[in-house]
Parts: structure tokens; sequence; C-alpha cells
């Protein structure tokens, strides 16, 4: 194998399954099902692919170590597999430092999550530290709460713009996603989730499988990956502060850095991974005047079906089709989070060719 | 097809050499500590081994006082939660704010509330409430 190490990295194909409410299919045909498309979508077939780095969490699938359910569908045994227990996209950075590296060629990057497997705040509660937290019974919501007061409490304004933020993304995500649009009024009218949080602001739970082709020397590729960048903020909720995402600061940073782009380089697209609208408001803060005339989630976001630990890797299928489609739009950002509010933050830069 | 299952494992979770202590004085003494960064001199609280953003030991623990400012809230169908930052500590703890119907603003002064049979659990602390309230009892 031959690889040039500073060549272009590209999306060769991309493929999904769902998101569904209730897929009544098993993990695995979720799964084979995405891989089939993103393969096909690749033109490529299973012996081209190198290597296959996939996400999930197990306590989201019921089953310990659950990845091990997926490897012969994923066409990775007998070939390097690797398993990330973090958002989609991170799969998917650890697939192009693989490319880098010129340890391969070809990368399938596969996620899945099934929310309609077990009631998320309840798996939730159990993601969060046992000793001082577990015992209060709180869960993600709990913190995207306090995360969501702070904001509010210094933007008078916020919650009712959070209103008519959510309403645009659940009509821009109804005619394919999981749950139906809702008018503004009636976002900030439903009952409460955390407050200020309501529950209709809340990205639906969804079961969903997403997979990437990644190619090294994509130069001849209609999208192309340039950059990325990850970072962990401290687990305690109490130990950072709530009101600004500086983790995902410096993952967009060494993005910049490691893209040779300046900080202030306009995005055409955004992919954000937002559960609640609180949280678009954040990375608007981090990315400032490089989003000033971006897209936002022109398909509605998460709110089109939110699927545990894949969601990410579902925002950079987004934003490839629509690069695609729309190569004027340039450069895209695309986010993945993970964690009580947001302890894990990823980005990824993605470019149409010129 | 659809079978159901679900997952009854006991789990027993070691609170590690700093958080004991913490949850030994809480429940024999009443009182709660931090433990500070000799690096960056932040009190870290509740009381834990490492500064998770210097990765250093941290020292003897100090004790925090029982009183606090709330630094954020919200109201959930389980109760009010909120972090609030002992005075003397630089770090903020999530806990309940009682009573669930007060009007809670960020900024309020509160003070712990302890339960009077106590099993050395972080819930051994049933709340932080309003200073005023706790003033009133005194
Ligand atoms: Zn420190």
């Amino acid at each position: 194998m031959n690889v040039d190490l500073h060549g272009s990295i590209g999306v060769a194909g991309v493929g999904q399954s769902g998101p569904s409410a209730a897929d009544p299919r098993s993990i695995p045909e979720m799964v084979l099902d995405a891989v089939e498309r993103a393969l096909g979508d690749a033109v490529v077939r299973w012996v081209d692919i190198d290597a296959v780095v996939t996400a999930s969490v197990d306590l989201f699938d019921g089953l310990t170590a659950s990845n091990v359910a997926v490897t012969e569908v994923i066409g990775a045994v007998m070939k390097p597999e690797t398993r990330i227990a973090a958002d989609g996209l991170c799969a998917a950075i650890h697939a192009a430092c693989q490319l880098r590296a010129g340890a391969c060629r070809t990368v399938l990057v596969v996620a899945h999550g099934k929310a309609s497997m077990a009631p998320r705040a309840a798996i939730e509660a159990w993601a969060v530290d046992p000793i001082f937290l577990q015992p209060l019974g709180v869960n993600f919501s709990t913190i995207a709460g306090l995360e969501a007061r702070l904001l509010c409490d210094r933007d008078p304004e916020a919650v009712e713009r959070w209103g008519h933020v959510v309403a645009r993304r659940r009509a821009d995500a109804a005619p394919h996603g999981v749950a139906a649009a809702v008018a503004p009024e009636d976002v900030l009218a439903a009952p409460v989730l955390a407050s200020p949080l309501t529950q209709a602001m809340e990205a639906p739970p969804a079961d969903a499988a997403y997979a990437v082709v990644l190619r090294a020397d994509g130069d001849g590729l209609p999208v192309r990956w340039v950059a990325a960048g990850h970072d962990l903020e401290a687990h305690a909720p109490g130990d950072r502060p709530l009101s600004s995402r500086p983790g995902l600061r410096r993952a967009f940073d060494r993005a910049c850095r490691s893209a040779a782009l300046a900080p202030d380089a306009p995005f055409g697209l955004l992919e954000p991974s937002c559960r609640y609208p609180h949280e678009e408001d954040l990375l608007r803060q981090v990315l400032g005047a490089a989003c000033k005339s971006a897209a936002i989630s022109p398909g509605g976001g998460l709110y089109a079906g939110d699927a545990p630990c894949a969601a990410g890797l579902g925002r950079l299928v987004d934003a490839a089709r629509r690069l695609r489609d729309e190569p004027r739009l340039g450069r895209a950002l695309v986010h993945g989070a993970w964690g009580p509010a947001g302890q894990g933050q990823a980005v990824a830069i993605l470019e149409a060719a010129p | 097809m659809i079978r159901e299952g679900s997952i009854h494992i006991p789990f027993t979770y070691a609170a590690g050499r700093a958080a004991s202590r913490f949850l030994v004085v809480l429940r024999d003494e009443g009182r709660i500590l931090g433990s500070p960064c000799p690096a960056c001199r932040r009190v870290l609280c509740p009381a834990r081994s490492f500064c998770p953003r210097c990765g250093e030991e941290t020292g003897e623990p100090v004790v925090v006082d029982p009183a606090g400012t709330v630094v954020s809230f919200t109201e959930t169908a389980a109760g009010v939660f909120g972090l609030v930052r002992p005075d003397g500590a630089d770090t903020a703890m999530l806990h309940r704010l009682l009573p669930a119907g007060a009007k809670w603003t960020i900024g309020a002064r509160v003070r712990a509330r302890l339960l009077p049979e106590r099993t050395g659990s972080i819930t051994d602390i049933e709340g932080f409430e309003p200073l005023e309230a706790t003033e009133d009892h005194a």
C-alpha cells in the first residue's frame, strides 16, 4: 500500500438506517442496512475495506461490550476493528487518524443507537458519578437544565428564542423524523423537563444506525474531510463553567489549527449535535463570526431523532450529503457530543470539492 | 418479536480515600469536607483525591461551610436541584434545593440541612434550604 500521508481524505460514501421511533429489526440488521447503503454509495465492496471503527456504549444496548454483536455485519471478521465508547463522530476521527498514518486506504465507520430498548433517562442516571450524583437521582436532562438556567438568567429573551429554534428544527425534521412539528408557543407551554427546558425542547430519542466510508487520496471525491478535534471536560458539573463550553472551544481550535484555518474562517453549514436549544447558543458562543452566515441543521438535526452514541456520525452523514447537493455551501462543521452537559466534544471540518 | 428482559446486578462502588473521608465526616460530625489542590489552589467540594484540572494529588481535606450560594438551579418532576458553592469552596455541589415549592434565584444563600440519622451517603444531606429559613429555626 502506498499512501500519501499529506494527501486528502475524502468522504467516499454514507448510509443510514432510520431514525425511527422503534425499529423492529435487531441491531445487527439495522447496522447491516446502513453499511450496505454506505458501501453502495461509495461503490466499494467489503473486500475493499481495510479497517472498521465502531462507536457504541453498552449500557444503551443492554449487552456487555455490545459491539461484539455487530462485528460480522460490518465485515470486520479477520480485519482490524476499533471500538470507540463515545459519540460516533469520534469513531470517524479515529478512522481519519488511521488514514493519515498511512495504515489503511479505506476505512468504514459505523455507529448505532437503539433508544427504544430502555428508558433513556434511567440509563443516563447510571452514567453519572456513583457516589455523589447517582444517589440523588439526577440524569443528563437535570444537568442540562442547570446549564440552560445560567444562559437564560443573563439573557431574558433566551427561552422565547429557544421556543422558536426548536419549532424550526422540529418542522424541518418532521418529514423524515420520528416526531411531529410543534408550534413555538406549544414548545414553551409543554410540561417542564428540567426548567427552563420543557419536554418539547428535548430532541426525541430514536433508533438509528449510520455508516460512512472514508478514503485516502480523496481529491477526486466531492466531499473532503479536512480536519478534526476533540476534547473532554471534567465530569462533575459543579467543577466546570456551565455557561460556556471550553471543551468545545479547545476541540474547535485544534481542528482549525490542524487545517491552518483562521478561527473566523466562515462555515456555510453547521451540523451540531444539540439535544437542547441552549446548546446551539453555546456553540455559537464558540464559533462567533465563523458561523454568522451558516445554515444550521437544514434537516432539523437531532430533532429528527437522537440515537444515543450515533448522533454525531449522523451529523456527518447529513453534512456530507448536503455538501454534495449544494457545493456552494463550501465548508461544514460537524459536531458530536456525549456525556452530561456535553462533557465530551468533537468536531470535524468538511469541505466541498472546488 | 421482542424478548423482554431487565438487568439486575448488585454492584458495590468503592468511594475511595477522599470521598470515604467526606462521607464518614458527614455521617459522624455533620460537616462537609473539601480538598485543596496544591497547584491551582482551589478547594474542591465534595472532597476528592486529585484535581481534575491539574491532575495533582489534593492535600489534607478542609472543612467548608454548610452555608453557600446557589450557582444554578432547575425544577424537575423529581424535585428542584441546584449547584451550590459552599463558602470556603471553589467548586459547586449538585444537590436538592428545599423546599421544592420555593422561588429560587441564582445567587440565593442556602444552608445544608442534614438528616438526624446519617448513614454515610451524600443523601445524609437532605438538601440545601434558604438561609433565612434556617436562621428562623435557630
Ligand atoms: Zn488544581
